[in-house]
């Protein structure tokens, strides 16, 4: 097993190697003002430094992947940590090429820390190296995942370079309607995104500190002939409740802050699998996000897109545009060929049928049909810009819905992957 | 060029109609579940009565014909058997029959069902659930009406009463 | 648009209503094109599409509604919707058996009725969401057609010499002086250019170069791929052309598949569990599936196939361990693992007769829970068996019944004849499961007669129960092929549009000047540096960022 863990630690080196990779760039972006060089010097320089970082980071989650392929017998893309973990992997890959062929450093200023947040994410999920039940002993496992995710990778790059453009073109000085609003929208993108880094950090921080609590939750049902028939399932929590579960007692509880009682109760509508736990973690992360975002807001002393913006100047928003653009024209095929082509040919081999209705499939065919409609809008001359800077983000929040929602909201055939 | 060009547009519109209406009508007609429709022709079967004969759908042809699944197990089916002898006796002198298909239970079971009710209709075993499934049942008893011609007049899901059952037969035997 | 428009253009070409940039000298037609200084709409190289004409009447409308690529897109986005609304609550397909009429509302309240009520619950099945797919294909019939025709008459007559207003609106333009001859210059540029394996047409003083024009056709390669994606997936639906069942096999057993002529056996059924040295230490103790394998023969019926009174005669086609991701396959017809069924089913006990008065017992004997023996000699006594109940319970009346088929609570009632026992014969009671002995009372049913005898199994050895049992998805799909055919076709048509671009460069001489304009349909980031590359290669050194053209308006 010493293969394994020499795996975990190179995870954990490229995740480091990420963060830094991406403050580098930061000092690429910000330094140029306060450098003595002169700035394109000053850019090319740590954006040099910046570039070499992250693909050494690169190498180094290459060498998890393999280590942990070779390792636990089977290509490490059968559960969410190894899958979310193999997605950052290929956002890597598809910025590689990206740059390779426009050369923008700043573009690693987004998609760095788009990468150490995902990759962080990954590592929410337990990482035990799980035998592959008889639905995933296929070598279309090792094809259709991984044509699969590197589509979606280069719908991510399209959705960094969508992000930038909007941060490079939305000007925060502006008061008009349509300023404002666009100003809004940018910012409130941003709050998601630190909503996310906050529910990383808050698991980590009560992982890290050992956090415990839980219940017995009492759940009647109705079956079939009328009989009442009450199971008393065990509730555990990593996070401290703000909100307890539906008709549950305390067994244990650790005190956080002095509060050694729940706040609230879930409401009994609320039944899905876990209910009671999603909502305690997406309350912990809307609060500690909410906080975050308001220490940043008062450091800044303006509004983040407002502080972000400035350091876009000089950069070419067409070329972006371009950019963007490009790396979504470059993913859809891969993603139609990985995500329905692939998926067909699998699920018609596993399952009998090419293609069922799963919430998933439904979900992978909603992705395409989206980027279907962006391209199309494309060739129209009013979509380009701004318009198709929105429906690059839209379309990465749709494609993380994919990935992660459809586990963790909707019930159907994929449910393995879930956490 | 010009006649040519329409030519086109009339035929993809043609095409679009046919294929398109069969596609959409076909989603409107679904049918739940695979039971078969009025109208439809019944899966052909062929199964043993008690003496070990065979019987066949197709030996029915000109005949007016009621397919009633049961089982002794179903309370529903119980109720209706003498309701149905007394239409089969009515009946008699009438090109009409009636089949009961037992739902795959056991000879001893079917042959005592015969006996205690005084069953006279054909009584047949279905095996392993196979012409059950063919006819997509889903609850019992399930009675179908099979006109002469060999087209399901009615399908009747749940027990019968009397006054269903004479209804039926009566315009069973007029068709 | 006005009803009357000139499409004469001053080159003195006669263009085709709709026409925005000339088809001879690429001079912008369209009035609002002509009178701006940006970059030129490009699409389709400003050709008419065949639908744009100047009376419409209403065939010409419902075309040239399906024509537009704003319909397309929007018909798409509501589609998009739809299948994500379907995805809110599980559709009703996902279930075997339940009542939609209540379980929606039972379930998820006044918001699950209405999901239910506006026929939410079936989205994929139901006619308007076929309509919205019916629509889209036909929008991809009409759009491609429109388009392709003109597209390629334009690409195929191609005019090299073209309006310098054409060449300076073009997005990748360079303007400037020259050195030398003019031939000898056009000369270098088009050698320049062939190394970059264009196409190189020159016509006194002008000059066209041009590759990958075939990726021009990719999307319309890849919607001709659709289509018969969409129409393959309409054949499945006819009558004869699929079929879907489920059988389920016990070990040892050989059934009827149903609507076909096979037989399929399954010899025996697998199920691994992975151990607990196979799994991490998170896992231990988990029961984690490793494989579920029937091993299965498929036969065909070579007589008597339909005729319950004799067996039939089966010949073997195909013998294969069918595993979750390798069915059985042979002429079309595959068989997948598709669930097994475990808990253990009675099948037969073999009991003795126990005389309780001398301690005697005679026997044992088999009793079949399906189809047994009616009478059994043992010893001096015998049994007749009367009545069987599988699943045995007291109606409303009082009277033993069944409640299901399944041998859940099986009851015999037995005859007993012999010595000390009337004539007629002593009805007996017997209850195989012991629960089932107790719950019912058996010995009070029997009364005195229990005190006599005894029907019992003697060990564990006398229950026989029926082995695991295997579920299998037969599958027929004779449109597979035209499914992947139109998958594949789509597939290299998006490859072609994607991975390659179209390019395109025009330059003309005037009087010692020539202006180049350049255009791709995709990537002119790339179109630029081509250009700049080859300029260098005629010794005259560019910024590629130089050559943009209408951008960076500051």
């Amino acid at each position: 097993m010493s293969l394994l863990d020499f795996s975990s630690d190179a995870f954990i080196v490229a995740f480091f190697l990420y963060c830094f990779g991406f403050l580098f760039y930061g000092v690429s972006a910000l330094g140029r003002k306060w450098s003595k060089r002169s700035p394109e010097e000053h850019i090319r320089r740590w954006g040099r430094v910046a570039y070499i970082v992250s693909l050494l980071g690169f190498i180094a989650h290459l060498t998890f992947f393999f280590t942990r392929w070779s390792g636990g017998g089977h290509i490490p893309t059968s559960n969410m940590y190894e899958f979310m973990s193999f997605l950052a992997m290929a956002i890597m890959a598809a910025f590689i090429v990206v740059d390779a062929i426009y050369r923008k450093p700043l573009l690693g200023l987004f998609t760095l820390p788009l990468v150490v947040i995902i990759v962080a994410y990954a590592a929410v999920f337990p990482q035990e190296v799980q035998p592959l039940i008889p639905a995933l002993q296929s070598y279309w496992l090792k094809i259709h995942v991984t044509t699969a995710a590197t589509g979606e990778a280069f719908f991510a790059v399209g959705f960094a370079a969508g992000l930038m453009y909007l941060l490079r073109t939305v000007d925060f000085k502006k008061t008009d309607q349509r300023a404002r609003r666009e100003q809004r929208w940018v910012e409130f993108t941003l709050y998601v995104i630190i909503v996310i880094i906050a529910f990383i950090g808050s698991v980590f921080g009560f992982r890290g500190a050992g956090y415990e609590a839980n219940f017995k939750q009492e759940t009647v049902e109705i079956d079939d002939s009328g009989a009442e028939n009450s199971t008393v399932n065990t509730v555990e929590y990593s996070l401290p409740p703000i909100f307890k579960p539906y008709n549950s007692q305390v067994v244990t509880m650790d005190s956080f802050l002095g509060i050694d009682k729940p706040l609230f109760e879930t409401p009994h509508w609320m039944h899905g699998v876990d209910a009671a736990r999603k909502l305690n973690t997406i309350t912990w992360s809307i609060v500690n996000g909410s906080i975050l975002y308001g220490l940043l807001r008062l450091a800044l002393r303006k509004r983040i897109g407002a502080a972000i913006h400035p350091l876009m100047d000089g950069i070419d928003e067409d070329d972006i545009d371009e950019i963007s653009y490009r790396a979504i024209a470059i993913g859809y095929p891969i993603f139609m060929l990985g995500a329905l082509i692939f998926a067909m040919i699998w699920a018609y081999i596993a399952w009998s049928r090419f293609w069922g209705w799963d919430p998933k499939e439904v979900w992978a065919l909603i992705t395409w049909l989206y980027y279907t409609a962006y391209l199309h809008f494309r060739l129209s001359r009013g979509w380009h810009g701004s318009k198709s800077a929105w429906l690059a983000v839209i379309g990465f929040v749709v494609v993380m819905f994919t990935l992660i929602g459809v586990n963790l909201v909707l019930v159907g055939l994929h449910s393995y992957a879930g956490v | 060029m010009k006649s040519n060009r329409r030519l086109i547009q009339v035929l993809i519109f043609l095409g679009v109609i046919v294929l398109g209406g069969y596609a959409i009508g076909n989603s409107l007609f679904a049918d739940g579940g695979g039971l078969p429709r009025k109208g439809s022709k019944p899966p052909a079967f062929a199964l043993l009565d008690a003496d070990g004969k065979t019987h066949r759908l197709e030996d029915y042809k000109g005949k007016a014909l009621v397919i009633n699944f049961w089982g002794s197990f179903c309370p529903g089916c119980v109720t209706e058997t003498p309701d149905l002898e007394a239409q089969y006796k009515k009946h008699g002198d009438k090109p009409f029959e009636i089949v009961g298909i037992n739902l795959s239970e056991d000879r001893l079971t079917i042959n005592n069902f015969i006996k205690q009710y005084g069953v006279s209709y054909t009584i047949l075993q279905d095996n392993n659930r196979q012409v059950e499934s063919a006819y997509g049942l889903k609850s019992y008893p399930t009675t179908f009406f099979v006109k002469p011609d060999g087209t399901i007049m009615d399908v009747f899901i749940g027990p019968m009463g009397e006054q269903d059952m004479d209804e039926r037969i009566t315009k069973l035997l007029a068709s | 648009m006005s009803a009357f428009e000139n499409t004469k253009c001053e080159c003195g070409h006669q263009n085709p209503t709709g026409t925005v940039l000339c088809e001879n000298c690429g001079y912008p037609l369209d009035p609002e094109e002509e009178s701006s200084e940006a970059p030129l709409e490009m699409r389709y190289d400003g050709i008419a599409r065949r639908s744009q004409k100047a009376n419409p009447n209403p065939i010409d409308r419902v075309w040239n509604f399906f024509s537009s690529v704003k319909v397309a897109v929007r018909l798409i986005v509501i589609t998009l919707i739809a299948a994500m609304i379907g995805t809110i609550f599980t559709q009703e397909n996902a279930f075997i058996s339940f009542d939609p009429t209540t379980y929606y509302e039972g379930k998820y309240g006044w918001i699950g009725k209405w999901y239910y009520k506006l026929g939410f619950s079936n989205t994929y099945e139901s006619w308007w969401f076929i309509g919205l797919l019916v629509m889209i294909g036909t929008s991809l019939v009409i759009c491609s057609l429109d388009r392709v025709l003109p597209l390629y008459r334009a690409l195929n007559k191609q005019q090299i010499r073209k309006h310098e207003q054409f060449l300076v609106r073009q997005k990748t333009v360079y303007t400037g002086e020259i050195e030398g001859p003019e031939d000898v210059w056009t000369d270098n540029m088009a050698k320049q250019l062939k190394r970059k394996h264009y196409k190189v047409h020159m016509e006194g003083g002008a000059l066209l170069a041009e590759k990958n024009r075939f990726s021009r056709w990719g999307p319309y390669v890849n919607h001709i791929g659709l289509i018969i994606f969409l129409l393959a997936v309409l054949l499945r639906t006819l009558p004869g052309w699929s079929i879907d069942n489920y059988v389920t096999v016990a070990e040892g057993d050989t059934v009827k598949v149903p609507e076909t002529k096979y037989y399929v056996k399954n010899e025996k059924f697998t199920i691994d569990y992975y151990t607990d040295a196979e799994l991490p230490k998170e896992l231990k103790g988990t029961a984690r599936a490793k494989l579920y394998e029937t091993q299965a023969i498929l036969y065909t019926c070579a007589a008597d196939c339909d005729d319950p009174s004799k067996e039939p005669k089966l010949t073997e086609v195909k013998r294969h361990n069918i595993i979750v991701n390798d069915p059985l396959s042979y002429n079309g017809i595959k068989a997948y693992q598709f669930g097994f069924d475990d808990t253990p089913k009675l099948k037969a006990v073999n009991p003795v007769l126990i005389d309780k008065k001398t301690g005697k017992s005679y026997g044992p004997f088999k009793l079949d829970m399906r189809n047994p023996q009616l009478n059994f000699e043992l010893g001096p006594y015998s049994l007749e068996l009367r009545q069987s109940y599988m699943d045995f319970a007291l109606n409303s009346d009082g009277k033993p019944t069944t409640k299901s088929r399944e041998p859940n609570a099986p009851a015999f009632v037995f005859l007993l004849k012999g010595p000390g026992l009337s004539d007629k014969g002593e009805p007996y009671m017997y209850f195989p499961k012991q629960n089932d002995k107790a719950r019912f009372s058996q010995d009070v049913i029997n009364g005195e007669l229990a005190e006599r005898f005894e029907l019992k199994v003697p060990a564990m050895e006398g229950v026989e129960f029926t082995p695991v049992e295997t579920s299998l998805n037969i599958r027929y799909d004779r449109a597979m092929p035209y499914i992947w055919v139109g998958a594949g076709i789509s597939m290299f048509g998006l490859l072609l549009g994607s991975y390659w671009q179209h390019r395109r460069i025009w330059l003309r001489l005037d009087n010692g000047r020539v202006t180049l304009g350049a255009h791709t349909n995709k990537n002119n980031y790339g179109m630029r540096a081509e250009v700049t590359s080859a300029l260098r290669g005629i010794g005259i050194v560019v910024e590629p960022k130089s050559l943009d053209n209408g951008r960076n308006k500051s």
